[in-house]
């Protein structure tokens, strides 16, 4: 098993894994170099790897730039958090049925959650402004909440279901035959067991939430106290000149906890993404 | 107590019927087995049973109660499953104590029921292990365990053993047995294994196509075939089967054999009549070395140490015959060999399958 490799071929695989990784990479280094450089460096040329006039200075800077900063990357996480929470409350049950009940129009049905991947949130922004509207939930939370919610639900469904369907049947039955009701059983037997695909599902979601907020936020919302980060650090943009090495260094603190979470769940995270590959 | 009636039980899937008209009546701490091809309704009808799948139409009865549209735990019936379907996520102890935990049953008293279970099938040190640090053995213990702490009334089984090794299988055989003894109860098992069907039966029922071919005593089923799918299903190696020509109905059925052969057989012969098609049913047991009108041709020899088994073709070279002669038998691939049977040791089906019932065997086993 070991070596099922020639050393040649191990060689091929860690340069393309190099190149690849760059490729992700890089503009990570490229902010990161950023936030430290001084301003007027990012005007001159020949470009500069390094210099020691590079320091931290902008990230003490931005908090004063732009005061409520710590409130935008607050926002972030509260909005993604709050849209992962519900999406994963009505995924899961969802999930769960297209996975094992049978009822009328299912396939239908599902076909046409799934249509709602199709459009992309650009081309609902109008129509979703009238709804929030009438519903009186612009300029809430609830109008970066709400749609988020609504576009991350099918995928989250389709994720979950396949994850589900891969847990044996029997075990249900089994659970059924001793007296369990579907309840206790999607409880005790079904979550435990999905919980890899759970954090799957869950992280994507939250990507996803993270992702898609600048739209809503813009769109939806303008209390400036309720901003996410991604809207928030349009604050740099200034009259003169924009505090582009703040900026770097803004985006960089306000994505620091969802690497954070990832680093800590990658464990599961490859579990859950290769399961059902190798026999138990 | 518990007694188990099916009342003309159906089950269609869409279109395709697949059980037609099931009756059965097991008695009160019977055990029972299923057995047929594959693909020929044993587990649909161990399903019905349990209550997993609904019947098309029929009774199930349990106890003189129908409990046909009764949820499993209220028709007192527990389950073992081919897979096991264990809960890889939970220890042993909490597998085994699944069903009680259900029932919210009290702390100590469950806690006693487990460790009994447990001490039942020898799972004592194992209680803290989960499912995946198990031997196929021992998780199918535990499975069992699972279906026992309930103190059910009737158990099913759904070929628990064809996971396992042939050793193993050979021991989990005899522990089974032993523990429908300990526990007095009714069982259902379902196998497409005849050899496990013949040892642990008390009777046995032969499924064919989603009909009942017979139900009887595993010594029944062997000596009196009622049809000659059964006959081809018990016994080991196959019956032969040769097809012969009636000849002459006084005395006994005097039949013509393929090859050239007449014998006068003793079984009843009012339904036929002269130049009727017949088929001869001779076990390879049966057969005994020496010049008895069995002309055999040879191609394969098995010497298995106490028996030799040899497959070859009899009467004009179409018909298969498989012969159980001593280890040390005289003979030869390729060479002729000629045997005998005794006409009581023979069976007849008619054209369309159903035995001639035999005047000379072995009693019915009551
Ligand atoms: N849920 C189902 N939907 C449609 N057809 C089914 C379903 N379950 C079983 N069948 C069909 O019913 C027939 C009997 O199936 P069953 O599982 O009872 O066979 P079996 O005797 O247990 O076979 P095996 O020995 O292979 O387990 C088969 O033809 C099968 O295809
Ligand atoms: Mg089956």
């Amino acid at each position: 098993m070991m070596d099922r490799y020639t050393k040649l071929q191990m060689v091929g695989i860690y340069i393309g894994i190099f190149l690849f990784l760059s490729f992700m990479l890089l503009p990570f280094v490229e902010m990161f170099v950023t936030s430290l450089r001084p301003l007027e460096h990012l005007r001159t040329t020949p470009y500069q790897f390094w210099s020691d006039k590079f320091s931290f200075d902008a990230y003490r800077q931005m908090w004063e730039t732009v005061p409520l900063l710590g409130r935008y990357i607050l926002n972030s996480i509260f909005i993604a958090s709050m849209v992962t929470a519900c999406t994963m409350l009505l995924v899961v049950p969802a999930a769960y049925a297209y996975a094992r009940l049978d009822f009328p129009f299912k396939d239908t049905s599902l076909g046409l959650i799934l249509a709602i991947n199709m459009f992309s949130g650009a081309v609902l922004l109008i129509p979703l402004y009238r709804v929030l509207k009438a519903l009186g939930l612009l300029n809430t939370y609830w109008a970066m909440i709400v749609p988020g919610i609504a576009f991350l639900i099918p995928t989250g469904i389709w994720l979950l279901r396949s994850y589900l369907e891969k847990i044996p049947r029997e075990l249900e039955e089994a659970a059924y035959v001793d007296g369990a009701s579907r309840m206790y059983t999607l409880r005790r037997v079904v979550l435990p067991l999905a919980l890899p695909g759970l954090l799957v599902v869950g992280t994507a979601t939250f990507i996803g939430a993270y992702a898609q907020q600048f739209l809503f936020a813009i769109t939806f919302n303008q209390n400036r106290e309720l901003q996410p980060l991604p809207a928030g650090l349009q604050e740099f943009v200034g009259r003169q000149q924009v505090e582009w090495n703040q900026m770097m260094a803004a985006a960089l603190t306000g994505v620091l906890p969802v690497m954070l979470i990832f680093f800590f769940l990658q464990k599961y995270l490859v579990a859950g993404l290769t399961a059902g590959a190798v026999k138990e | 107590m518990a007694t188990l009636d099916l009342h003309r039980i159906s089950k269609s899937f869409g279109t395709a019927k697949v059980l037609h008209d099931i009756d059965l009546a097991i008695k009160d701490k019977e055990f029972v087995v299923f057995v047929g091809p594959s693909g020929c309704g044993k587990s649909t009808l161990l399903r019905i049973i349990a209550g997993l799948e609904e019947a098309s139409s029929g009774k199930v009865v349990i106890d003189g109660a129908d409990v046909s549209d009764a949820h499993p735990v209220d028709r007192g019936i527990s389950m073992v499953f081919q897979s096991y379907a264990l809960y890889p996520h939970l220890t042993v102890f909490e597998n085994i104590a699944f069903p009680l935990r259900v029932q919210k049953l009290a702390e100590p008293d469950l806690k006693q029921r487990v460790m009994r279970a447990a001490e039942i099938l020898q799972l004592t040190d194992k209680l803290k292990l989960k499912p995946g640090q198990l031997s196929g053995g021992q998780r199918q213990r535990v499975a069992i365990g699972r279906s026992i702490v309930r103190n059910p009334k009737v158990f099913l089984f759904d070929e628990p053993l064809s996971n396992l090794d042939a050793a193993l299988r050979g021991d989990m055989r005899v522990e089974l047995s032993q523990l429908h003894r300990e526990l007095d109860a009714t069982m259902v098992y379902v196998t497409h294994d005849q050899v496990e069907a013949m040892t642990m039966a008390d009777r046995i029922v032969v499924l064919n196509g989603g009909r009942v071919e017979q139900f009887g005593t595993p010594m029944e089923l062997y000596h009196h075939p009622a049809t000659k799918f059964v006959a081809g299903f018990i016994g080991q190696p196959n019956m032969n089967l040769i097809p012969a020509t009636v000849l002459g109905t006084d005395g006994g059925l005097t039949v013509e054999i393929d090859g050239g052969h007449r014998m006068t057989l003793p079984v009843d012969s009012s339904a036929a009549s002269a130049g009727d098609k017949v088929e001869v049913g001779i076990r390879p047991e049966d057969v005994d070395l020496g010049d008895g009108g069995l002309s055999i041709s040879v191609r394969v020899l098995e010497r298995l140490g106490g028996v030799s088994i040899t497959y070859g073709t009899i009467g004009n070279g179409e018909t298969r015959f498989c012969a159980s002669l001593p280890g040390d038998a005289a003979v030869r691939e390729g060479e002729p060999l000629h045997l005998s049977v005794a006409p009581s040791d023979c069976h007849v089906f008619d054209a369309s399958g159903r035995v001639l019932r035999r005047t000379a065997a072995p009693a019915l086993v009551a």
